[in-house]
């Protein structure tokens, strides 16, 4: 098995999980199959860009992804849809050629800023945002870059730059996902807290658990990639699930302060023990050894997700039903991963 | 000679696709570009991945000409920042391919950045989904055509790849916004 692969074995399970997870819980009007159909073509895709043997391949699996999922039929048009995916790819691709030609060495910092671009604007991240229509079904959002599909993409994408760049462009890329990841902490968070739309708020907190999983990436340190491999697994096994619980009652504008919001919160906001606790302990840890000022910085902004989680724990409404299992299946599945994180870290660094 | 033939149609191909909005200015622009990356691969001792190159772009460019807007509608009214753009697009990729880097490949390196460049931009400045579709085809292929410049031989593998996604994303059924 290659080892790219490996390191998103994880994350592929978390997406498949998810996706049966999310076809249990549709409720009844919508096709089952049809998201079944799309969510595995979605998967299949995500295999495809694990297991590519070159960066090469890889973007041309993420242009396939894009030119599916902007097809697919929704309040915005193909073209709007496709080009934040695209631009993602062009400068990929730059950045690959920039890596590969001979010339001054500015060109391998180039190439940095272009990975670390292309993956903003893959995901979805400041500086370029998808557009999100609130009224649109999940499959057809953005939803599907920044909580489905972007994780594996991320992680595969920055897997690979690691061996194409120059040691002085890979620590310049470290620092640039470093500061990426606290804009996009500070924006999501603020953003979330503060969005009139709670469809929006639920968008900008995925930006934020990002703003985490971008700062694990940036320390070159063991603990600091540990920390975005959890951080993304609880992002797909976590946020992702309980965010299509919360669509019904966010659509009939429900919300409730019951005892199961209360722990939807607290998995959202990172709390003991779910596994987003697990993945700020060792950030922070990370932070420490690479340098303190950064992991004040972090430990100060990890406050701010606590406001945002209990107005998206209000959201959710009272699940009954299908729903109720799901979202019990998800805080299950979080406090065992937030207990015990080591066959998950063990199983990506094979 | 023929190396630089090849890169100037490889640029010529994609400033058609973007300063044509008509199916059969689109097609022409895509056979031309097609034709221009399929000699870069052809002249750096690929033939099959040339021929590969060669019958993705052409499926493409045979579906685009069979649908999409009438006419070939290029340089219609309005189109002077688009031609501007593709003057200062192939200029600075000159720049970069002859000043900025050294090496051979200079050609590769020309061609690949002005067709990834301007088909990118044309995706994003873009509604119509004919233009956007066969913009999409050639960066595919320009794509393939990049990994020429790393150290190793690519195989044929990212060259079946981009004339399958060029071809496929012609025959893909674009559906417009649904309506409110």
């Amino acid at each position: 098995m290659p080892s790219d692969l490996a390191t998103c074995l994880p994350l592929l399970i978390a997406a498949a999980a998810a996706l049966g997870l999310a076809v249990v819980m549709s409720p009844a009007r919508i096709s089952r199959t049809a998201l079944l159909a799309r969510g595995g073509t979605g998967l299949a895709g995500m295999v495809a860009i694990a297991g590519a043997p070159s960066l090469d391949l890889l973007v041309l699996a993420l242009l396939v992804l894009a030119v599916l999922h902007a097809s697919l039929p929704g309040k915005r048009d193909f073209s709007s849809r496709l080009q934040m995916p695209v631009v993602a790819v062009v400068l990929i691709v730059l950045a690959l050629v920039f890596a590969r030609v001979q010339g001054p060495e500015l060109l391998q910092r180039l190439a940095a800023v272009g990975i670390a671009a292309g993956l903003a604007a893959c995901v979805g991240l400041l500086p370029y945002i998808h557009v999100l229509e609130p009224e649109d079904m999940v499959a057809v959002s953005p939803t599907v870059w920044i909580g489905f599909v972007g994780p594996v993409a991320a992680t595969a994408i920055l897997v690979r730059a690691r061996g194409l760049l120059s040691l002085d462009a890979g620590t310049d890329l470290g620092a640039m996902l470093v500061g990426l990841g606290l804009v996009n902490m500070l924006w999501g968070t603020l953003a979330a807290w503060r969005a009139e739309s709670s469809t929006r708020a639920w968008h900008y907190s995925f930006m934020a658990d990002w703003g985490l999983a971008l700062c694990g990436f940036g320390l070159t340190v063991a603990d600091g990639q540990a920390a975005a491999l959890l951080i993304l697994v609880s992002i797909v096994f976590g946020r992702l699930p309980l965010y299509l619980a919360s669509r019904q009652a966010l659509r009939e504008n429900q919300s409730a302060d019951r005892p199961i919001n209360l722990m939807v919160a607290a998995v959202l906001a990172g709390s003991a023990p779910f596994a987003g606790f697990a993945a700020r302990v060792l950030l922070l840890r990370g932070a420490t050894q690479m340098s303190w000022p950064l992991a004040l910085v972090l430990a100060a902004g990890m406050l701010l997700w606590l406001p945002v989680s209990l107005r998206l724990g209000r959201t959710l409404g009272q699940p009954r039903g299908r729903q109720a299992l799901g979202v019990g299946i998800v805080i299950a599945a979080n406090a065992v991963v937030g207990l015990y994180p080591l066959p998950l870290l063990t199983l990506a660094s094979r | 000679m023929i190396a630089a033939v090849a890169a100037f149609l490889g640029w010529l191909g994609v400033s058609i696709i973007v300063l044509a909005d008509g199916r059969r200015g689109l097609a022409v622009g895509l056979a031309v570009a097609t034709t221009g990356l399929a000699a870069i691969a052809w002249q750096e001792g690929d033939g099959v991945a040339a021929l590969i190159v060669m019958g993705g772009g052409a499926a493409a460019a045979v579906l685009r000409y069979r649908a999409g807007p009438g006419g070939w509608v290029v340089m219609p009214p309005g189109s002077t920042p688009r031609l501007i753009l593709c003057v200062a697009g192939g200029l600075v990729a000159l720049w970069f391919a002859a000043s900025v880097t050294i090496g051979p490949d200079g050609a590769t390196r020309f061609a690949v950045l002005s067709v990834v460049g301007l088909s990118g931009a044309r995706i994003v400045s873009s509604r119509e989904p004919s233009s956007v579709v066969t913009a999409v085809a050639t960066l595919a292929l320009a794509a393939a055509v990049a990994t020429r410049l790393g150290a190793g031989s690519p195989g044929l593998v990212p060259y079946v790849a981009a004339a399958l996604i060029a071809a496929g994303a012609l025959l893909l059924p674009v559906r417009v916004a649904d309506a409110f």
